[in-house]
């Protein structure tokens, strides 16, 4: 007589017993999506697939948000009307702190306060406050998603998995790794959130650093793309081998497993268009939901620490430190205060600090990189907090802490030694 | 319940009106989803299960999934199979029959497996297995109004009896 | 000849022998067992991991996790 539960073989030779008697399986024709579906896994045939796929994400990523909605359309709209308006009617006028505050700071030009002529620098929670998330960070994030959707329901990522599986379990990782990480490359938060079905909580904690470390969000790149173009290919290099070598570190001193993969690779499938629009609504709406109040309320912050003369005051306490480690001017300490809040706002102070003709091009590249590793925004931090415990918690900010003394204090050693430091 | 992408959270999203996020990769939902449904006048819980393959666990998703059947032991379980891939679907289906869980089994994909030319004898299968099954295609809604029909149908089957439906099975001298 | 499923060439084909006790429940649900025909789909070089087909569904499996599995060939 058979025990209750079967036994492995018991139950498949019932289910063949089952299945002979009501299935029937016709001719079977081998299509072109089988043979598309190998090919990409195949990595002869599937890297150079993965290089191009990830080409045309980010060639649509700078198009579509870049150059037609933001250049195209919002810069002309916040800089040629919405500012030169807000200025003419704004009560108050230049140098007044409710509207320095509210709507333009200005800055000093041979000692002369000057009003500012884009939404960058100028500071206000009504112009930089809503510049950076609707006029970039909106259309950055709407592409991004939609490309990384359809992706997900084309079936594209088990692929994308598998093919670096083989680097990512070098450095404890799964493959499945790839998933979060992309992600948060629209948002920190929900590649955060992302990391629950990795196996084991070594790899959570090493993923979840890893991230709120090294990858930067669509927000950021967005604005990134949109300050320093040129510089970009550097600043992802840097990223991807931080995120690489300290993952490789990690590997070596958190305790725990790291199991191989077992994993489906599902069959390509037709993407629905209801389904693309409804994640683009899902995950467009909660994005805003956490940006815009972070943004307007880092405004806030920083235009008071101007006006009461704090940031002056960190500027000249934390400005040598920041010169002599990193190599960075001490002014740089208002957008990395921005950046607790939000990095793409702190990303856009650097552009009006840049505009303004006080730093060295490797001095921006080593801010951005900067502001990319030293601190995950507000949100992220929160989320951290929740998803783990309070030992993974203090690990993530004191390996956190680490890697941004170590890699930011390299970065500076190498543009020593290159002599463009 | 059933294997990631069979269209489960496609299944709870038409089932509850709720908005899961549906996608084409395995171990999207390790966050279970709980929704409501109209049925026999009753509002009921429906929870959406991360996907699973067996109620061996083999990574979080399916410890969840275990653990969520575990915790709930009067509930109806809804089985969702890739129509085109009944018989791994079904290994989990007699996992949770065995469990004395009552079942309805939905052949979704059902458009798949045609495309295929896969032919599944739902009436002859029901009859094995005792338990209400019925074709889906999720997407399109096909078969919905039949299943929430037949979700009252659903009872605790005994293994023995499905063995003896189908027409007896050797053990194995193994037992894995 | 039996082989280890990590041992399986790009393409060839084999059957199901035999699998370690503790993966054998695991990999059971999506359809790799004991009598089945499996295909090396696509190995990924440097001890990355295999892809194999069991009825028409592709898996990926760890190199270490196809390391316990034995397939006859030939
Ligand atoms: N052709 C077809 N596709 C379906 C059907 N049901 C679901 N899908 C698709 O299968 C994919 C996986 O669905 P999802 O509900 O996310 O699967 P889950 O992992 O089981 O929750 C999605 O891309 C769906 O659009 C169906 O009956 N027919
Ligand atoms: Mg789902």
């Amino acid at each position: 007589m058979l025990k209750v539960p079967l036994s492995v073989d018991e139950r498949w030779n019932l289910i063949e017993k089952i299945s002979k008697q009501t299935v029937e399986f016709g001719a079977r024709k081998h299509t072109l999506k089988d043979a598309i579906a190998e090919l990409t896994v195949k990595p002869l045939t599937g890297i150079p697939v993965a290089i191009a796929v990830l080409y045309g994400f980010w060639s649509f990523f700078i198009d579509f948000a870049g150059t037609l909605f933001t250049d195209g359309f919002m810069v002309r709209l916040f800089d040629e009307h919405w500012l030169p308006w807000l200025q003419s009617v704004f009560p108050g006028g230049l140098g007044n702190p409710f509207y320095a505050l509210l709507v333009d700071a200005g800055h000093m030009e041979n000692g002369v306060l000057v009003a500012s002529d884009n939404c960058l620098e100028s500071f206000g929670v009504l112009t930089s406050g809503f510049f950076v998330p609707f006029g970039v960070v909106l259309w950055a994030v709407l592409a991004f998603y939609l490309m990384f959707a359809l992706l997900e329901d084309v079936g594209y990522l088990p692929r994308l998995a598998v093919l670096v599986d083989t680097v990512l379990h070098k450095i404890g990782l799964h493959g499945y790794a790839i998933v979060p990480t992309f992600l948060a490359l629209g948002c920190n938060v929900p590649g955060v959130t992302a990391t629950r079905p990795l196996e084991t909580r070594k790899q959570r904690f090493m993923m979840i650093t890893l991230l709120s470390v090294f990858v930067p969000c669509g927000a950021q790149i967005g604005i990134m793309q949109d300050l320093v173009p040129e510089l970009m290919g550097w600043i992802f290099l840097t990223l991807v081998i931080g995120y690489l070598g300290f993952g490789f570190i990690l590997n070596k001193i958190v305790a725990g497993k790291s199991p191989e993969i077992i994993m489906d690779v599902p069959p390509y499938r037709m993407p629905m268009l209801k389904n693309i629009v409804s994640k683009l609504w899902i995950r467009t709406s909660r994005f805003l939901l956490v940006a815009v109040p972070f943004v307007l309320l880092g405004c806030l912050i920083v235009g008071l620490m101007y006006l009461t003369g704090a940031m002056d005051w960190l500027a000249t306490v934390l400005g040598p430190f920041l010169m002599s480690w990193f190599g960075v001017p001490g002014e740089t300490v208002a957008p990395l205060i921005a950046g607790f809040l939000r990095k793409d706002l702190a990303v856009g102070m650097l552009g009006g600090l840049m505009e303004q003709g006080i730093m060295t091009t490797f001095q921006v590249f080593t801010s951005v990189v900067l502001l990319c590793i030293y601190f995950p925004c507000l949100a992220t931090f929160a989320l951290m907090l929740k998803e783990e415990n309070w030992k993974e918690f203090l690990g993530s900010i004191a390996s956190l802490i680490a890697m941004v003394l170590v890699y930011g204090g390299l970065i500076h050693l190498v543009g020593i030694m290159l002599g463009v430091a | 319940m059933g294997h990631p992408n069979v269209g489960k959270s496609v299944f709870f999203n038409r089932l509850t009106g709720a908005k899961v996020l549906e996608s084409n990769y395995p171990g999207t939902t390790v966050d279970f989803t709980k929704g409501w449904m109209r049925f026999g006048g009753e509002d009921v819980e429906l929870i959406d299960v991360p996907g699973a393959f067996s109620l061996e666990p083999k990574d979080r998703a399916e410890e969840v999934a275990v653990k969520i059947l575990e915790e709930n032991r009067d509930s109806v379980v809804i089985c969702v199979l890739d129509a085109s891939k009944v018989e791994r679907g079904l290994y989990l289906a007699l996992e949770i029959i065995e469990r004395g869980y009552p079942v309805v089994v939905a052949l979704n994909m059902w458009d798949v497996a045609e495309d295929k030319n896969i032919r599944i004898d739902a009436e002859k299968l029901e009859r094995i297995l005792g338990v209400p099954v019925v074709p889906t295609i999720a997407i399109s809604g096909e078969g919905f109004k039949e299943l929430v029909s037949k979700i009252k149908e659903a009872a605790p089957v005994k293994i023995e009896k499905i063995i003896e439906n189908a027409g007896g099975v050797e053990s194995a001298a193994v037992s894995g | 000849m039996e082989k280890k499923l990590s041992e399986m060439d790009f393409d060839e084909e084999g059957t199901v022998k035999e699998i370690e006790e503790t993966l054998r429940k695991q990999v059971a649900g999506m359809g790799i067992r004991e009598g089945k025909n499996i295909r090396m789909a696509t190995k990924q070089p440097i001890k990355g991991p295999v892809v194999v087909e069991v009825d028409e569904s592709l898996t990926s499996l760890g190199l270490g996790v196809a390391k316990k599995i034995v397939v006859e060939v030939g």
